[in-house]
């Protein structure tokens, strides 16, 4: 096998693939920042919503849980615009879907946690006279976000990886900028493999801060459980 | 002898199953009353329809004289913003403590002066360092319930109520996940706050300090007040058939009992 690397010709166009890092970056954060609370918002709804409210999230959250991103993906940025009439750019398409499909897996990571909490911490703050949000806000939540958390993590860096989805849309992310650095420069073996270090370098910084976030939750309170 | 809460014919059914049979009982200001009775006989259940952790199917609660809820003529109805603040007003104390875990001790006492009563800061850390030290768990007061011993935290868990500054207290058996060697200080402090003249209601098995502790004894028997009396009067000479053979059951007055004095 007498492949020559050559990584420089793929570097001087590293400033391409950086950017498409960060545009990465920015689906992830932003499909992060807009689900964790839409999913809280629909974990609660179908915990104490009224029958009326419970049986449509539910549906709602099992349909983003069980059809393929890459179809709602589709469905937000060719689809959508027929129903409304507006043009939505891949950007905001992106944001959309992962928003939407990330809350859910939210959803039930905050449900499974919620209702993973003894009833006696209900009772406890009932009984000193707190009202459901109440100790839904200071007793419960606290406790099942802590628990919550490798699922989280779990969630953030999967949904990083299906980002790449939003290349299929020409998004300028990680993925399709490499994609179109290999295509002019014929160094697909270079580019996607810097490519793929990268994903690992920033996934692998993140798993080691929330594990470390972990470890010191672990002393505050669950230590001698 | 003021009275602090009066039930009125008060009954409660979980689906089919009818749990208390149509209790009546009047409560004076400062007034120590024990329930004793059979397990499933309906002690921890008429406990919380005093709090309403339960809503009783049907009767009527009364504090200071007013009624709980409103009755209309399908029944009595109750709002929410009401019953919460009754809970505020009564303390209630379980058998397994059930403290905040994410929380030091200090912070469990402080929570509900802080989030229900909206003090400031400076009186939720008042409150909370005199209920810590009424306890003898001032030294632990970073302390996390899991740093704590069961007895410990049984006497956090009554710091937290009493921070509240409650009328009523309520204990239901909150001995009786305790290691026998953990009881007393438990119950020391119990007798501590009923000679300070709190208003306690006491759901034990601990026949001595029920008999050293209370000025009334109600033995509960399938939902129905069986026999109530002084402590000698249902301890020691019980008319009742049932009362007898329950107290023989129990090898009465049996250790540890608490070293008052
Ligand atoms: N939330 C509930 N749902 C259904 N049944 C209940 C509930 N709470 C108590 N019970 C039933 O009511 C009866 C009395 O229970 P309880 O008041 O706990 O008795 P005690 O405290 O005297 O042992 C028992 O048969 C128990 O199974
Ligand atoms: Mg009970």
């Amino acid at each position: 096998m007498g492949y020559e690397w050559d990584f420089l010709v793929v570097l001087r166009d590293f400033d391409l693939l950086l950017l498409g890092l960060v545009n990465t970056l920015k689906v992830t954060v932003l499909a992060l920042v807009l689900g964790v609370p839409i999913g809280l918002a629909l974990a609660l709804l179908r915990l104490y919503g009224n029958l009326v409210v419970r049986a449509p999230v539910g549906l709602l959250i099992e349909f983003l849980r069980t059809t393929p991103p890459i179809a709602q993906l589709f469905w937000f940025f060719f689809a959508l615009p027929i129903l409304t009439g507006i043009e939505i750019d891949p950007f905001r398409a992106s944001i959309l879907t992962f928003a939407l499909q990330s809350s859910a897996f939210f959803a039930e990571v905050f449900r499974g946690g919620i209702v993973s909490i003894d009833t006696g911490q209900w009772e406890a703050s009932k009984a000193l006279g707190m009202s459901r949000n109440e100790s839904l806000r200071r007793i419960i939540l606290p406790q099942a976000v802590k628990r919550m958390i490798p699922a989280f993590l779990e969630r953030a860096i999967e949904l990083m990886k299906t980002t790449t989805l939003v290349s299929t849309i020409s998004y300028a992310d990680l993925l399709y900028q490499a994609n179109s650095i290999a295509q002019s420069t014929y160094r697909s073996l270079e580019v996607f493999s810097i490519a793929a270090a990268m994903y690992f370098l920033v996934i692998f910084a993140c798993s080691m801060i929330v594990r470390y976030i972990e470890a010191r939750l672990a002393i505050a309170s669950e230590a001698a459980h | 002898m003021t009275e602090i809460l009066r039930l009125r014919n008060l009954h409660k059914s979980f689906g089919p199953l009818e749990v208390l049979k149509g209790i009546d009982l009047a409560v004076a200001q400062g007034e120590v009353i024990v329930l004793i009775g059979a397990s499933g006989s309906g002690k921890s259940t008429l406990l919380r329809c005093i709090n309403f952790m339960e809503i009783p199917t049907s009767g009527r609660v009364f504090l200071h004289g007013t009624p709980v809820g409103r009755q209309t003529s399908s029944g009595v109805s109750y709002v929410e913003r009401e019953l919460t603040q009754i809970r505020a007003r009564i303390g209630m104390v379980f058998q397994h403590f059930n403290l905040f875990p994410h929380m030091t001790a200090l912070q469990n006492v402080m929570e509900g002066p802080r989030t229900v009563l909206k003090c400031s800061p400076d009186e939720c850390r008042n409150r909370a360092d005199n209920q810590l030290r009424k306890v003898g768990l001032e030294w632990k007061a970073d302390a996390y319930p899991s740093q704590l011993s069961g007895g410990q935290q049984q006497r956090v868990a009554i710091a937290r109520a009493l921070a509240m500054e409650p009328e009523i207290m309520l204990f239901d058996e909150v001995t009786s996940a305790l290691d026998p060697e953990l009881v007393g200080e438990v119950l020391i402090t119990m007798k501590e706050l009923a000679d300070e003249g709190m208003t306690m209601l006491i759901v034990t098995h601990e026949l001595g300090f029920a008999y050293s502790v209370a000025d009334r004894v109600l033995f509960l028997a399938d939902g129905n007040v069986l026999e109530q009396g002084s402590p000698p009067e249902v301890l020691t000479y019980p008319k009742e058939e049932a009362t007898k053979n329950f107290l023989r059951g129990h090898s009465s007055f049996r250790l540890p009992e608490p070293q008052l004095d």
